[in-house]
């Protein structure tokens, strides 16, 4: 029995062993060396096993804050993507790591950037990744590279062909992935992997990014149970969305459909309006697991040379306005076409009217069924309903530019000359659980929501939401005076494997080593790559 | 002591499946979608029924987007042409909102499965109505549940007014739209082409179709479409 027992135990030992072996997702960028200002373009490979939908690339310094960051959608176990750096950020070893909310591990690639106003640091010592432990892909020996020649002038069409053999397009997974890109000699970043801390979240991201927090009793400092939460993102049909909080006061809102940077008005109350509450937004703003151990480089006059020229290459591009990548068009989403608060039953345009200074005003004289007072300074708003031929006793929910506003104060003093539109649902509206006594929704002239004042359970912010596809641009120049300064010659981050794959490329203005890299994935989970290496001179 | 190693195993593997669990559960309800509606005042107790159930049946709606909602207890108001749902978390009778809906379906007391689709009726009094879809396909035979409201004999009912059903019957493609039919045997034979005609009074002799109710006429109608006889419309 007692062997039984211990094969068993063995057994199930080795099973949570291999659980633990996860796979790792691979990530490439287009260079190691980057001017502030530029683009970093990103492939990732997804293990297949996988479960997020979502992930999330992030630019961290050597203190593990996160500079930049993007998501992206994982779609056949791959994404791309480009992280804007900006102009203003210092010269010095920068890392660029892959996070799901699901996957502990991270990978991590290292990566310098250089400040294209102060340049590399005038001391020739600078810091560098020590990690020992690089991820190695295995070299595709059986793959041919034909017709890249050694060396190309300036400006000058480039064709080759990769040629795959059938055997080894059988082991591919997936779509695979090429690039030229200029390159230092002599520096070459290494990719890494780390795992995080126990992670708090249990949500995979499906279909969007998730925005999720707890809201606390500011009393007591104690999670606040059976609060309501209110997700509202002002648009031209504004959306809303809710959660009642448990006993962890915790909520979730999953941004599904939404692309780039995106307003959000988050806030929490409690439904007795008994309590004041704070909320608090899991937010990432540094990723300390993902640093490794740092160790002193000096700067090679090689290294020194090169960022100068592409400093001056990206101050060009700058001052000319060259776009190196194009954004495709945002998949379209269809919408009911109405608010969240129902087609209104009625739409009143103060502009059509005299001018009038305050809300009071405007109710009286405009707003049909709508009676607004405010006795002993406190205002008080109330709906006609027309099936009870009565005023519905409770307060209506009322918006501005989409946001619910309980607080009337705040729309006291709005005069006709800020308003645009009000839209008026006379009937009691459901969405979902919560039902509203009527609603007063306010659109102003000026969208910018600067009325709704921020506090502990109303917050404002911006939310990176999934980032659009990019594809890269051909040569820069109009006319043949103009500089062609594109330093990525070719990005095809998703090529479908074939025997024979014929790409060609222009070289631009800038002189240098190039590299033409392909990348992929085996059915096995294992990487490959090829490389060929070539001047411009 | 083996005993209570196995226990502790069988313990940590029912952990561990009931956590991966709860995880896929906590996707599904954020991806839940909200339902959107106004509250149901009920009607005037005149003769007939407005609705299309006596009951609130078990169904599932669809958005626009394709998303849906199941175990929903719906109510079909034919009268008015709205679907009510009742909302046990606030005890409310909810009407959906017409345009945030595709379609509807529910389980009726005889255990038959109704479907209902959300579409443009451009004919007189359009808009959008709920059609019941008796068979779908290129051509589809749809079905208004409607009933009106008429006056009637006070002995009848005392308000003087009762709803009084007028369901109409329709042939429907996307390309040619509605085309009325009624609940007959020579509605339907007009259908065809004389030629035609012959072919079709065979099939529903050979399969002794009656058109005495909605059913033998669907059956009929499905006989037609099996048979590949190409309909006039």
């Amino acid at each position: 029995m007692k062997r039984r027992i211990i094969i068993l135990l063995l057994f199930f030992a080795v099973l949570l062993s291999t659980a633990q072996e996860r796979a790792h997702f691979s990530l490439f960028t287009d260079r190691d060396l980057y001017i502030s200002g530029e683009n970093i373009l990103v492939k990732v490979f997804a293990p297949t096993d996988e479960q997020s939908g979502i992930v999330n690339i992030d630019l961290i310094n050597t203190r593990g804050k996160i500079i930049a960051g993007i998501s992206k959608k994982i779609i056949d176990h791959q994404a791309d993507g480009f992280i804007d750096l900006p102009d203003s950020i210092s010269s010095g070893c920068y890392l660029i790591c892959t996070s799901t909310k699901s996957n502990p591990d991270l990978t991590v690639k290292e990566l310098y950037i250089c400040n294209q106003f102060s340049g590399l640091p005038e001391s020739d010592i600078g810091l560098r990744s020590a990690e020992t432990n690089l991820f190695i892909e295995k070299s595709a020996n059986s793959v041919q590279i034909d017709g890249l020649n050694e060396a190309y002038k300036t400006r000058e069409k480039a064709n080759f062909t990769f040629h795959l053999p059938s055997e080894f397009i059988a082991q591919i997974s997936g779509n695979l992935f090429v690039s030229v890109a200029g390159f230092v000699p002599g520096f070459s970043s290494g990719t890494f992997f780390r795992r995080m801390n126990p992670m708090k979240s249990r949500i995979v991201e499906k279909e969007g990014v998730i925005l999720e927090g707890s809201i606390k009793d500011v009393k007591t400092g104690k999670p606040f149970k059976n609060g309501i939460v209110f997700l509202s993102i002002p648009d031209s049909i504004p959306r809303f969305n809710y959660c009642i909080t448990g006993e962890d006061g915790n909520f979730n809102f999953q941004l599904d459909n939404y692309y780039g940077k995106i307003p959000v008005v988050v806030q929490g109350f409690d439904r007795e309006e008994k309590r004041l509450l704070k909320i608090v937004l899991n937010r990432r703003d540094s990723l300390k697991s993902a640093l490794p151990a740092f160790k002193t480089w000096t700067i090679s006059p090689e290294f020194r040379r090169s960022a100068k020229d592409n400093s001056d290459a990206e101050i060009f591009c700058k001052v000319f306005n060259y776009q190196e990548l194009t954004i495709a068009p945002i998949p379209l989403y269809k919408t009911d076409g109405y608010p969240f608060y129902g087609a209104p039953s009625e739409v009143i345009d103060p502009q059509l009217f005299v001018d009038l200074p305050n809300f009071t005003e405007i109710a009286r004289e405009l707003l049909q069924g709508i009676k607004f007072r405010a006795y002993n300074r406190i205002p008080s708003l109330h709906v006609f309903n027309p099936a009870i031929f009565n005023y519905f006793p409770d307060q209506p929910l009322v918006l501005i530019d989409g946001i619910p506003v309980r607080d009337l104060r705040v729309i006291k003093d709005m005069g006709s000359k800020e308003i645009d539109r009000i839209e008026i649902c006379h009937n009691k509206r459901f969405y979902g659980n919560l039902n509203f006594s009527g609603v007063v929704a306010i659109y102003t002239l000026k969208p910018d929501y600067a009325r709704i004042a921020e506090s502990d359970d109303l917050i404002k912010l911006n939310i990176n939401t999934i980032q659009p596809d990019v594809t890269l641009n051909g040569p820069f120049r109009q006319r043949l005076n103009e500089m062609d300064l594109r330093k990525v010659l070719l990005w095809m981050p998703s090529l479908k494997p074939g025997q024979t794959i014929r790409l060609d490329f222009e070289t631009s203005d800038i002189r240098g080593f190039y590299r033409l890299n392909l990348h992929g994935k085996t059915k096995d989970g294992s990487d490959f790559y090829k490389e060929q290496i070539f001047e411009v001179k | 002591m083996a005993n209570r190693i196995l226990c502790f195993i069988t313990f940590f593997v029912l952990f561990a499946a009931n956590s991966l669990t709860a995880q896929q559960e906590l996707s599904k309800n954020l991806n839940a979608k909200k339902i959107k509606g106004t509250n149901f005042i009920s009607y005037p107790p005149y003769s007939g029924t407005p609705y299309l159930s006596e009951k609130f049946l078990p169904g599932e709606i669809e958005f626009t987007d394709g998303s849906k909602v199941k175990d929903l207890g719906l109510r079909y108001s034919s009268y008015r042409d709205e679907i009510i749902y009742y909302n046990t978390y606030l005890s409310a009778q909810i009407i959906i909102d017409k345009m945030s809906l595709k379609g509807f379906s529910f389980t009726d007391e005889k255990g038959d499965k109704r479907n209902f689709r959300r579409q443009k009726y451009d004919g007189y009094t359009n808009g959008e109505r709920y059609f019941e879809v008796l068979n779908d396909g290129e051509i589809s035979l749809l079905v208004y549940r409607k009933v009106d409201l008429e006056t009637c004999e006070t002995s009848y009912s005392k308000l003087g007014l009762a709803f009084k059903q007028s369901y109409i019957y329709y042939m429907y493609s996307a390309d040619k739209g509605y085309s009325p039919l009624k609940l007959n045997r020579n509605s339907l034979l007009s259908k065809f082409d004389k030629p035609n005609q012959k072919l079709v009074k065979k099939i529903f002799r050979k399969n002794k179709v009656a058109f005495t109710d909605e059913s033998g006429f669907v059956l009929a109608w499905n006989l037609l479409k099996e048979s590949g006889i190409s309909i006039n419309f």
